[in-house]
């Protein structure tokens, strides 16, 4: 646990550092990582083992894009170029896109798809699950783990060893239902993650390492159905992100969706079908490629009349699209401090940049023309591989990475006013604190809401959790001290945790945001997808139930040791009932303990039971400290007054007091 | 294999105030470059990737540190944000409301002008000069940091920490006029 000093300087030090699950391999092999683009319309997978150049890997056809679309048709899921040709056929059966739905609950879904969106059940967490056909029902994190144990398979045979871990690129804009819902896609499909990197950073690293300079990058990444802006630094070794910004819902689709009904209009169809939508989206996307290079196209669709588009329709009609990724470019110039001149290149990123209006618009943008020497569709996946194999155990000779957090994270306080914690752009790892106090002697419990965005209300902003910390001791108002922590780690995952600094008995609290997917689910997900599951789960609940007991173990040892002589605290039999439940506690963690997760969670609970009664004289003596020199009757009279203002006020809302 | 560069483990991690963590004098008049090579030598050695996934002791200590290094990076790569870390030092915090030890109270006359400037700011907006309105409150701003900076350097630390709370009395004005130009286009 962390050291709390006065002036303020302490960084948090809270990092909850996972118990490993079971270690059944060894999860890093130098030359042994892989870098995975999942993309929205392609994914790659690319190695660069023991400090080798990287290389993409391609299929038994040499084709290295996988095509990011599953059909659910067969028995058996099918991934990539056979089920994208399949996707006429059974456009509800056959998923694309699924990046768009990572980490999203249902009312986020506002754009166009063909898929029928499953019921919510009664109280079920708010989780996107698409029908695919003959009752199935899939997760957008199963159908991003299908095509993930593709790629896994493809770079086992090319290395000729399971890869033990990958790193997966995620637009440097997502957030942290997206970044979790990626994450628990690795785990669904058996990879261990060793990172979520941000697809421009992957970029930038793949180009800068090329280079081999220093210098001051822009990154300029639009995908299939993703737009992020980067600024990046290579400097002494380090590579630092600057900025970022961009559209976690803005990509190369939206241009196939508003030119496949440019092209149904053109067709006299004003009500299309499903199939109808499909086609023309197909189409549109066809026509897009080859107008890339062409200046005129003819398009028709099965059943569709002959139609011609020309360059300059086409831009009419994405032109409006491209124009709003032009807006977070220069925000996130101004949130590096740097001005477009300042830049040694503009590295462009993803499919969508072949788009020569694409292409002009960068140029305008940044005032110079932007590099495209490596493959756009490849690059990301490059650097990925880079990283990997670093993180891998092997020493190359690479830059450390330092990325920012893409969004700022904030509490819900008074008014429904967010207070940010952690702002947008800082660097990460970081951790954050702030102190909350009580209201009344009433208040024990405080509810938590934790936001992420940039703007003032938190309704405006995506709520990531809420919690009831409870609890907390009956203290006058403004003595309890709730210090709230936000940790954001490597990945820009972050965990909350809250506890109380007024009594010396500490409870921490610790919560995960609680969108997409529970710990739970994806347990169970992955149980379905592995053999001698069970077990590991069972570990993992065992070893959690130990550290829960060791805390309470130590916390209540540490308040015998500190007043548990104090006369009058604490009579002869309750303290040798706690004393007994304390041995029966350090008994439980010793290795010839018990081995069941509930027994040791019994032992907690008869020492927490046991010591209820010390704990709360000592938090009296605290209060009786507090109020030294006040007769009995002003303190009736100071309760009384709480009990009015208490009753006036929301006795759940928290009040800022400091900010550390 | 890579015990060399994984020896950040071995040394003791940065602490003290954000001038300690980063090696660096507690000086207002630090350069940026300064602050940036202090902080990427720092950062580079005490990343959590440079230790292995399975050492838990050393990846939580690399994380504690980076987490240190990086909140002091945050506080004083920026001069206003390095002076208001000063201010801190020197016992004021204009984060916090404390009547002691909090944010001095403005001046009454600094209050009264405040006043006249916002008057000032509905004109401009439906006179339509609104980039030379913002130009003078930009010049106040400047004033403002180059005042606290004068009072830092004599060791004043209650009159620097009056011209940083009017300093952020002009910032927020001037996002207010930022703001206005983002509805008026």
């Amino acid at each position: 646990m962390g050291i709390e000093d006065d002036d303020g300087n302490d960084t948090g030090a809270l990092f909850q550092i996972e118990e490993p699950v079971a270690p059944m391999r060894k999860t890093t092999v130098p030359g042994r990582g892989i870098g995975i683009d999942l993309g929205t319309t392609h994914s790659l997978v690319a190695v660069a083992p023991c400090g080798e150049a990287p290389r993409t890997l391609g299929d038994a056809d040499g084709r290295a894009l996988l095509p990011s679309v599953v059909s659910y048709i067969g028995e058996t899921p099918d991934v990539g170029w056979d089920a994208r040709a399949a996707q006429l056929s059974a456009p509800t059966r056959v998923v694309s896109s699924v990046k768009r739905f990572m980490g999203r609950g249902t009312a986020d879904i506002e754009f166009q798809h063909p898929y029928r969106i499953a019921a919510l059940g009664d109280g079920a967490a708010d989780v996107v699950r698409l029908e695919v056909g003959q009752g199935r029902v899939v997760t957008p994190m199963e159908v991003s783990a299908r095509i993930l144990e593709v790629l896994a398979a493809r770079a086992e045979e090319a290395l000729g060893e399971t890869p033990t871990g990958a790193v997966i690129t995620v637009p440097a804009y997502f957030d942290e239902a997206q970044r979790q819902a990626t994450k628990d896609a690795g785990r669904i499909a058996g990879l261990t993650v060793y990172r979520l990197l941000a697809e421009p950073t992957a970029a930038a690293l793949a180009y800068g390492l090329d280079k081999g300079g220093q210098g001051l990058f822009a990154v300029y990444d639009l995908g299939g159905g993703t737009f992020d802006i980067s600024v990046l630094r290579l400097r002494d070794g380090v590579f630092q992100v600057l900025a970022t910004g961009g559209d976690s819902a803005l990509g190369g689709d939206d241009f196939d969706r508003a030119v496949g009904e440019h092209l149904l209009r053109e067709a006299g169809v004003h009500t299309p079908t499903v199939l109808q939508r499909e086609q023309a989206r197909v189409a549109a996307r066809d026509a897009k490629e080859t107008l890339s290079t062409a200046e005129t196209v003819s398009v028709q669709w099965e059943g569709g009349p002959a139609l011609t588009l020309t360059r300059g329709q086409l831009n009419a009609v994405i032109g409006p699209i491209a124009e709003r990724t032009a807006a977070p470019c220069r925000g996130a110039l101004k949130d590096a401090g740097v001005r477009a001149r300042d830049l040694d290149g503009v590295v462009l990123v993803g499919g969508s940049t072949r788009t020569p209006l694409v292409r002009n618009l960068v140029e305008s943008i940044f005032r110079r023309k932007p590099l495209s020497d490596i493959d756009p569709d490849q690059v990301v996946a490059y650097g990925a591989a880079i990283v990997a194999d670093e993180l891998s155990g092997y020493a190359r000779e690479g830059a450390t990475l330092l990325d920012v957090a893409p969004l700022s994270l904030g509490l819900e306080t008074m008014g429904g006013i967010v207070e940010k914690i952690i702002p947008r752009n800082a660097a990460i790892p970081i951790a954050a604190r702030q102190v909350f106090t009580n209201y009344s002697e009433k208040q024990t419990g405080m509810m938590i809401h934790v936001v992420q965005g940039e703007r003032e209300l938190a309704d405006d902003c995506r709520s990531l959790a809420r919690f009831d910390l409870s609890g907390i001791p009956r203290l006058p108002p403004s003595m309890a001290r709730i210090e709230i922590t936000f940790e954001l780690d490597a990945d820009a995952l972050l965990t909350v945790t809250a506890r109380e600094l007024m009594t010396g008995v500490k409870q921490t609290v610790e919560v995960k945001p609680t969108y997409g997917l529970s710990d739970e689910d994806v347990d169970a997900l992955v149980i379905e997808s592995l053999d001698n599951a069970d077990e590991d789960f069972a570990r993992r609940n065992l070893a959690e139930a130990r550290v829960e007991l060791g805390r309470v173990v130590l916390a209540v040892s540490a308040a015998l040791t500190e007043v548990g002589d104090v006369e009058g605290i604490l009579v002869a039999e309750d303290r040798a009932a706690i004393v007994s439940a304390l041995a029966d506690g350090e008994a439980a963690m010793a290795p010839t303990g018990p081995t069941e997760h509930h027994e040791i969670v019994a032992v907690r609970e008869r020492l927490e039971h046991v010591s209820e009664a010390f704990a709360r004289r000592r938090m009296e003596r605290a209060l009786l400290a507090g109020m030294e020199g006040m007769s009995l009757s002003e303190v009736e009279n100071t309760i009384a007054a709480d009990d009015t203002l208490d009753a006036k006020r929301g006795s759940h809302e928290a009040e800022q007091i400091e900010k550390i | 294999m890579a015990a060399e560069s994984r020896s950040a483990s071995k040394s003791s991690p940065p602490s003290g105030d954000h001038f300690a963590v980063l090696g660096l004098a507690a000086r207002h008049d630090l350069t940026r470059d300064e602050v940036e090579v202090a902080y990427l030598a720092l950062a580079k050695q005490w990343h959590p990737d440079r230790v292995g996934p399975d050492d838990l002791a050393a990846k939580r200590r690399s994380m504690e540190a980076s987490a240190a290094i990086n909140v002091a990076y945050r506080a004083l790569r920026d001069p206003v944000t390095r002076l208001e870390y000063l201010v801190k030092l020197g016992g004021v915090d204009l984060d916090s409301s404390d009547p002691k030890t909090g944010a001095p109270a403005p001046t009454q006359a600094f209050l009264v002008d405040m006043i006249e400037r916002r008057e000032g700011l509905s004109d401009a907006r439906q006179g339509g000069t609104l980039a030379g309105f913002r130009g003078e409150v930009e010049d106040a701003e400047e004033e403002a940091v180059d005042a606290a900076l004068a009072a830092i350097t004599e060791g004043d630390t209650p009159a620097a920490a009056q011209s940083l709370v009017q300093r952020r009395y002009w910032q927020r004005l001037l996002d207010e006029i930022d703001d206005t130009e983002h509805t008026s286009t």
